[in-house]
C-alpha cells in the first residue's frame, strides 16, 4: 500500500531530461493465479511424461513415493527461493540471486551449472518428445510402433539415423530458430498451456481410475525385489528434474502484483498442486500398466498406459488414448520451448554481468533477441540429443541439485552477512529449512553420483568435463579482461561455445 | 566496458527513490539504504532495488549494501553533511568508487574536493518551476511530455547498434531516434549510429533497457 505519488522530478542527471514515472513497471499485472500457472506449467511438462517409465524401471511401484518425496525435498529449496526473490528485485532467477551474494568464481560456476542444467533438460525434453510423437502417429496407423521405426536414411550425407534422434534434433532446431529471430514464442500463453496440460492429465486420471484395468494389486510389493526401500533414492535423483521449474516464477517477479505476498504463495501453491497431480498420474499409470509395463514403455510410459485403457471409437480422434499422447507431445514441446528461453536467459545474464563474453549479453540489432546466447545454448542442446534419455535426465537432475544447494547456501550467507537487508518475506523456522534443504539435496547428489559411477560413467564424465571447461573459460575470460588489447578481435564468441559433446 | 553498474543509493526518500527507479529502468543494479523501517518497507514493495535498513553513515551498513564491489554511490538524503560523510566513507573503503553527493547550496566548488560530483536537486526543481511560471517559450522537453524519456545517448564502442544505419537496427516499438549525431539534424533512415557520437532518443520507459543495450552494449 505504498503507491506513492511521485512528485516532479527533482533530480537532475547529466545526460538526459526525464519526467517522473508513477509506478515501478506499467505491466505489474500478473496475479497469484498467473504466477502459480507459470510455476506449474514449467514443472508439469516433460518430467512426468518422460520420466515415469524410467522411475518405474528403477523403483518399481515405489515410483509413487519417489515423486512424493522429491516434492518434499524441493519444498525446502522453495522457501529459500521465496525469501531471495522477495528481497532481491532481479528477474534473473537463481543465477541473479547467487551473483548478489557470492564472489566471482562461485557465482560464475552457479550460472555455468544452471545454464547446463537447462540445456540438458532441453535435450531431455526433445528426447521425450520424439517417441511420444511417433506414438501419436502410430495411434493413427501412420507409422509402425515406435520401437519398430527403424533408421531413416539420409541420402545427402549417406548416413542412416534413428528416426527418434532425428525428430529430437529437428524439434530443438525448430524452437531455437524461432526463439533466435523472434520474441513472440516467449509469450503470454503460459496459463492456457498449463490449463491444457493439467486438463489432459485429469482426463487420464479419471479414465484410469474408472478403468477395469486399474488394480491396487499392482502396488504389491511396493519396493522392487532385492533393492529394498533404498532403491528409490537413485530414482529420486533421476526424476528430481520433474520439480524443476517453480524457480521460473522468480524470473517474472517484477511483473507480479504485490510480489512479497504473491511470490512465496505462488511457489508453494504450484509445488503442492504439482505434487497432487503427479501422485494421481503415477498411481494410475502403475495401477493400470504395472511397474513392469511402464518400465518397458520407457519415455512413452504414460502414453502407452493411456492407449491401453482409454475408450476407442470416439468420433474424429478415434482412440481416446490419442488425447493423452497428444498431451505428452504438447507438454514436451512447450517445456522444450521454456528451457530454450530459460537457458539463453542465464547465458544472457552472465554476459551482462561480464561473466561470459560481452556478446552473450547483447541483444541482436535486427532480431531483438539475445542471439548469441541462444545460438550458444542451441549448440550444446543439439550436441546433447545424441545422449540416451536416462543420461540426459541424470545430468540435468545432477546440476539442478547442485545449483539448489548453492541457492540454499545463499540464504544462509546473506542472513549472516547482511542482517539488515530488508526481507519482505522471511522464511519460518530459519535456519532449519535451508540446512535441511542442503542436506537432502546433498544426499540425493551423492546417491546420484554413486549411481552414475555404477551405471552411466559417460554422463558423469561429461558433467565433470563441463565443470572443468567452466573453470578454464573463467580463467581465460579473466585473462582476456586484464589484457584488453587481446580482448575483442580474437575472442569472436566461439571460444565460449562448448563443444565437448560429440 | 561493463554497461551494467552496481549502484548504492543512500536515502530512500523522494530523490533517492526516484533515482533508484530510473536506474533500475535502465537495467542497473541498485541497493537503497534507508534509515526509516516504514519507508524501507515501502521502497521494498516497489521492487526496484534491494533495500538495507540502517544508517548509511554506519560503515557496517555500507558494507552490507555491498560498497566494496559497487561502481558508484550516491548520497541522496536530505542532509548534505550526511551525504558527504557517506561518500567519503565509501571512498575510504573502496577507492575506485564514483561518489555523488546531494548538497543544499549552489556553491558546488567547495565540495568537489571530497566527492566526484555534487548535485543540487532543488536548483533543477526551481528551473522547472521558473519555466512553468514564465510559460511556453522556454520549456524544456521534459515538461511537455507525459512519461516518455527524452535522452541524449552516446553510442558506445562495440555496442550492437554501433556503426550501423538506422534502417538496419530494429529498435523496440516505442523508440524514436530524434537527432542526427551531435544534434544538428533530424535523424533519417540512412543516419549512421557512430560510436562516440551523441543522439537524442525518445523512448517509452519500459523499453529503455533494450535501447540502452543496443546503443550502449
Amino acid at each position: 500500500m505504498s503507491a506513492r505519488a511521485a512528485g516532479p522530478t527533482d533530480g537532475e542527471s547529466r545526460t538526459e531530461a526525464r519526467v517522473s514515472q508513477r509506478d515501478r513497471s506499467p505491466e505489474a499485472d500478473l496475479g497469484l493465479l498467473d504466477a502459480t500457472m507459470i510455476g506449474m506449467g514449467a514443472m508439469i511438462g516433460a518430467g512426468i511424461f518422460v520420466l515415469t517409465g524410467l522411475a518405474a524401471e528403477i523403483a518399481g511401484p515405489a515410483a509413487i513415493l519417489v515423486f512424493a518425496l522429491n516434492g518434499v525435498v524441493t519444498a525446502f529449496t522453495g522457501l529459500s527461493y521465496a525469501e531471495l526473490a522477495a528481497s532481491i528485485p532481479k528477474s534473473g532467477g537463481g543465477y541473479a540471486f547467487v551473483r548478489e551474494v557470492f564472489a566471482d568464481l562461485p557465482s560464475f560456476l552457479m550460472g555455468w551449472m544452471l545454464w547446463f542444467a537447462y540445456m540438458i533438460a532441453g535435450a531431455l525434453y526433445a528426447l521425450g518428445f520424439a517417441p511420444n510423437f511417433l506414438e501419436l502417429l502410430h495411434v493413427y496407423g501412420l507409422v509402425p510402433p515406435p520401437e519398430a521405426v527403424g533408421a531413416i536414411a539420409l541420402p545427402v550425407v549417406d548416413l542412416a539415423l534413428p528416426a527418434a534422434f532425428l525428430l529430437a534434433f529437428l524439434a530443438v532446431l525448430g524452437l531455437v530458430s524461432l526463439n533466435a529471430v523472434s520474441t513472440a514464442a516467449s509469450g503470454s500463453l503460459e496459463t492456457v498451456f498449463t490449463i491444457v496440460k493439467v486438463s489432459i492429465l485429469v482426463v487420464f486420471v479419471a479414465f484410469g481410475v474408472a478403468s477395469p484395468m486399474f488394480s491396487t494389486a499392482e502396488f504389491q510389493p511396493l519396493f522392487p525385489e532385492g533393492g529394498g526401500a533404498l532403491a528409490i533414492l537413485p530414482a529420486m535423483g533421476l526424476t528430481f528434474i520433474a520439480f524443476e521449474g517453480y524457480d521460473l516464477i522468480t524470473t517474472v517477479t517484477e511483473e507480479v502484483e504485490n510480489p512479497r505476498e504473491n511470490i512465496p504463495k505462488a511457489i508453494f501453491v504450484s509445488l503442492a498442486a504439482t505434487v497432487v497431480v503427479y501422485l494421481a498420474v503415477v498411481t494410475v499409470a502403475v495401477g493400470t500398466l504395472g511397474a513392469q509395463g511402464l518400465a518397458e514403455a520407457g519415455e512413452a510410459g504414460i502414453a502407452q498406459a493411456a492407449t491401453s485403457f482409454m475408450p476407442t471409437g470416439i468420433p474424429i480422434i478415434q482412440n481416446g488414448g490419442a488425447i493423452i499422447v497428444f498431451g505428452a507431445v504438447f507438454s514436451t514441446l512447450t517445456a522444450l520451448n521454456a528451457v530454450v528461453i530459460a537457458s539463453s536467459r542465464v547465458a544472457f545474464s552472465m554476459g551482462r554481468e561480464g561473466q561470459l563474453l560481452p556478446s552473450f549479453g547483447q541483444i541482436h540489432h535486427r532480431y531483438g533477441t539475445p542471439f548469441v546466447a541462444i545460438v550458444a545454448s542451441a549448440v550444446v542442446m543439439l550436441g546433447s540429443v545424441v545422449l540416451p534419455t536416462q543420461s540426459a535426465g541424470n545430468m540435468s537432475s545432477l546440476f539442478f541439485l547442485l545449483s539448489f544447494i548453492v541457492v540454499n547456501g545463499s540464504v544462509i550467507k546473506l542472513r549472516r552477512e547482511r542482517p539488515d537487508m530488508n526481507r519482505p518475506y522471511e522464511m519460518p523456522f530459519y535456519p532449519a529449512p535451508p540446512i535441511i534443504g542442503i542436506v537432502l539435496n546433498l544426499v540425493l547428489t551423492v546417491v546420484l553420483i554413486e549411481f552414475l559411477v555404477r551405471t552411466d560413467p559417460l554422463a558423469l564424465a561429461l558433467s565433470a568435463a563441463w565443470i572443468g571447461l567452466g573453470v578454464v573459460s573463467y580463467l581465460a575470460l579473466n585473462h582476456l579482461r586484464t589484457d584488453p588489447d587481446a580482448a575483442e578481435g580474437t575472442a569472436a564468441g566461439d571460444e565460449q561455445v562448448p563443444l565437448e559433446d560429440d | 566496458m561493463v554497461s551494467k553498474l552496481d549502484v548504492i543509493v543512500a536515502g530512500g526518500g523522494r530523490v533517492g527513490f526516484e533515482t533508484a527507479t530510473i536506474l533500475d529502468d535502465r537495467g542497473h543494479d541498485v541497493t537503497v539504504v534507508e534509515r526509516d523501517q516504514e519507508r524501507a518497507d515501502a521502497v521494498s514493495d516497489q521492487y526496484v532495488a534491494t533495500v538495507v535498513t540502517g544508517d548509511a553513515s554506519n560503515p557496517e551498513i555500507l558494507e552490507q549494501a555491498g560498497v566494496e564491489d559497487a561502481d558508484a554511490i550516491a548520497g541522496l538524503t536530505g542532509q548534505a553533511g550526511l551525504n558527504l560523510a557517506v561518500c567519503m566513507e565509501a571512498k575510504e573503503i573502496a577507492p575506485g568508487i564514483r561518489t555523488v553527493a546531494r548538497i543544499d547550496t549552489r556553491a558546488k566548488e567547495s565540495y568537489t574536493r571530497f566527492v566526484d560530483t555534487v548535485l543540487f536537486p532543488e536548483l533543477a526543481g526551481a528551473r522547472n518551476a521558473a519555466n512553468e511560471i514564465i510559460g511556453s517559450d522556454v520549456e524544456t522537453l521534459a515538461d511537455v511530455t507525459g512519461t516518455l524519456d527524452i535522452m541524449q545517448i552516446r553510442v558506445a564502442e562495440g555496442a550492437p547498434a554501433a556503426g550501423r544505419k538506422l534502417s538496419e537496427v530494429r529498435f523496440p516499438a516505442g523508440t524514436l531516434v530524434v537527432s542526427d549525431d551531435d544534434g544538428n539534424r533530424i535523424a533519417r533512415p540512412e543516419t549512421t549510429l557512430d560510436a562516440g557520437k551523441r543522439y537524442v532518443v525518445a523512448v517509452e520507459p519500459d523499453v529503455a533497457d533494450e535501447v540502452m543495450n543496443l546503443m550502449r552494449g
